[in-house]
């Protein structure tokens, strides 16, 4: 592991994209922890500080969490970047309904790149629409119940616009770095910066354990976390190989194929993004509620899902994550596409022909599998915040949520996917030093 | 002074929104987590695309000054 880092370092290539990539989380992190214009910073500290040690801050203590905090400070980057997940959610359900939509997919890289740029304005769209609701709220005193103070400094329409404006083109700017982090840097721009935002609170929060709960509970919660790491790890790395026999052919004098390799299917296939997908989409009826507080919808919703370990809203969290998962499995493994390919180049499956009953046999596989694995990620995501609520409730909200599955899930699956990239581009460049 | 800041600030945010906005979502983000990683970067980026890179981070660093400027106002 450490080897792998002071290899990477030395080769100048991903040195330069290891660098580039720290230097926007840097500015990204200086970006969330930067208050917006108008805001009365020493008044949010308070009615935060306050806010995480209440109850019933559920749903917004997740939320906070995937923005680092900097929701809570309302920060230029508050929002993050859930707009932008938010927006590729409803794009990609809605290739599925919308036939041009469908079109622009089936059309390769070119319609794709379209469909980006679509996701790319809705994001703008839906970060303007959230800045507003947050400003409001800021400005009514709603978003801290219970919080005398006043968190805006002036009340003034045009400043209330000049801060709704700001946060929109903070979010802009996140949506741009998470993309020249993909493009220029190593990894998954979108899932490192909410890697990174989560890594952030982490510490924060476990020396808050010890701070509050002294030493025993301390010791105890970091077993429980490294037991469920290493699970976790464990569990991404396995796979099922399904054998593939290539059949021997003579071109011109030439013999190629004969050999027998295969098809790894992770059990996990879909990864860590159910679960960020399951949690943004979570927090959808909140936001919605937000708008209208008075109907008996919103007193529903607050009830049952601002808390966050009421049965329904983990129910509801279980189910899409379930969902989600077949979702993104069916949409990154095409079983007709590898039966196509197989049969082209003259591979089997040994024991069943090639062609349909192929790819009819790899749809069997998978769907399994992906049972199993969706069911792993819905239970590794609720398991820990059940435990934490059983074994001492009371805890607080926004200690269930750092250590529940569900950020550590995503610090697990984010971090080992870009370890196993930068292990990849390694290989690329130091394969003759293998082969000695 | 905070006027002139705060209209500085209106001028650049909207600026930077269309900036963003003009760049290509180079297998940005998620949906490239959807592609499958088919997303392969043919080539380097165009000089229209350099400049506007350049043009983009100018224009976020005015931002950024002029916020923290308000903010030491304040």
């Amino acid at each position: 592991m450490l080897r792998v880092f002071v290899q990477a370092f030395r080769t100048p290539d991903l040195r330069q994209k290891l660098l580039f990539m720290l230097g926007i989380i840097v500015l990204f992190r200086l970006g969330s922890n930067l208050p917006t214009p108008n805001v009365d910073v020493e008044a949010v500290q308070i009615c935060s500080d306050q806010a995480l040690e209440e109850e019933g801050f559920g749903l917004y203590g997740l939320l906070n969490l995937f923005t680092g905090g900097a929701l809570l400070n309302l920060a230029i980057f508050a929002l993050g970047i859930i707009p932008y997940i938010t927006s590729a959610i409803i794009f990609q359900l809605l290739t599925v309904v919308i036939p041009k939509l469908e079109t622009l997919k089936k059309e390769g890289p070119s319609g794709q790149a379209q469909i980006t740029q679509y996701t790319r304005y809705l994001t703008i769209g839906l970060a303007l629409l959230q800045a507003t609701t947050l400003v409001t709220l800021a400005e009514s005193g709603q978003f801290f119940p219970g919080c005398p103070q006043e968190i805006v400094a002036d009340n003034s329409v045009g400043s209330l616009a000049l801060m709704v404006l700001v946060m929109t083109s903070g979010t802009a700017l996140v949506m741009w770095m998470g993309e020249l982090i993909s493009d220029r840097g190593v990894g998954n721009g979108m899932s490192l910066l909410i890697f990174t935002q989560i890594v952030a609170s982490v510490p924060g929060m476990f020396w808050n354990i010890q701070l509050t709960r002294g030493w025993g509970i301390f010791a105890l919660v970091l077993a429980v976390a490294l037991v469920v790491v290493a699970l976790i790890v464990y569990v991404e790395l396995s796979q099922r190989r399904i054998p593939v026999q290539y059949a021997k052919r003579m071109v011109g004098r030439r013999m190629y194929g004969g050999s027998s390799t295969y098809i790894p299917l992770k059990i996990n296939q879909a990864g860590v993004i159910p679960v960020i997908f399951a949690s943004s989409l979570l927090y959808v009826p909140m936001l919605w509620a937000q708008f209208n507080q008075e109907s008996a919808w919103a007193a529903w919703v607050a009830e049952h899902f601002q808390r966050g370990d009421h049965p329904i809203y983990l129910a509801f969290y279980f189910l899409l994550i379930v969902g989600f998962a077949f979702f993104y499995v069916s949409i990154t493994f095409n079983p007709k596409d590898v039966s196509d390919n197989m049969k082209r180049y003259g591979g089997f499956v040994p024991g069943i022909r090639a062609g349909r009953p192929t790819e009819e046999y790899l749809t069997y596989i998978l769907n399994r599998i992906t049972s199993a694995g969706a069911i792993y990620l819905g239970l590794v995501a609720l398991l820990p915040l059940m435990a934490f609520n059983i074994i001492n409730p009371g805890m607080g909200m926004a200690f269930s949520n750092t250590f529940g599955g569900t950020s550590i899930l995503i610090m697990v699956g984010v971090g080992l996917q870009t370890v196993q990239q930068i292990e990849g581009q390694l290989q690329q460049r130091n394969y003759e030093g293998f082969l000695k | 002074m905070t006027l002139v800041l705060s209209i500085l600030l209106v001028i650049t945010s909207v600026l930077l929104l269309v900036l963003i906005l003009m760049h290509k979502g180079k297998g940005g983000g998620l949906s490239d987590m959807f592609g499958g990683g088919m997303t392969a970067s043919v080539g380097g980026s165009s000089v229209a695309e350099r400049n506007l890179d350049r043009l983009t981070v100018a224009v976020g660093l005015v931002w950024f000054a002029c916020i923290v400027a308000l903010g030491l106002i304040l």
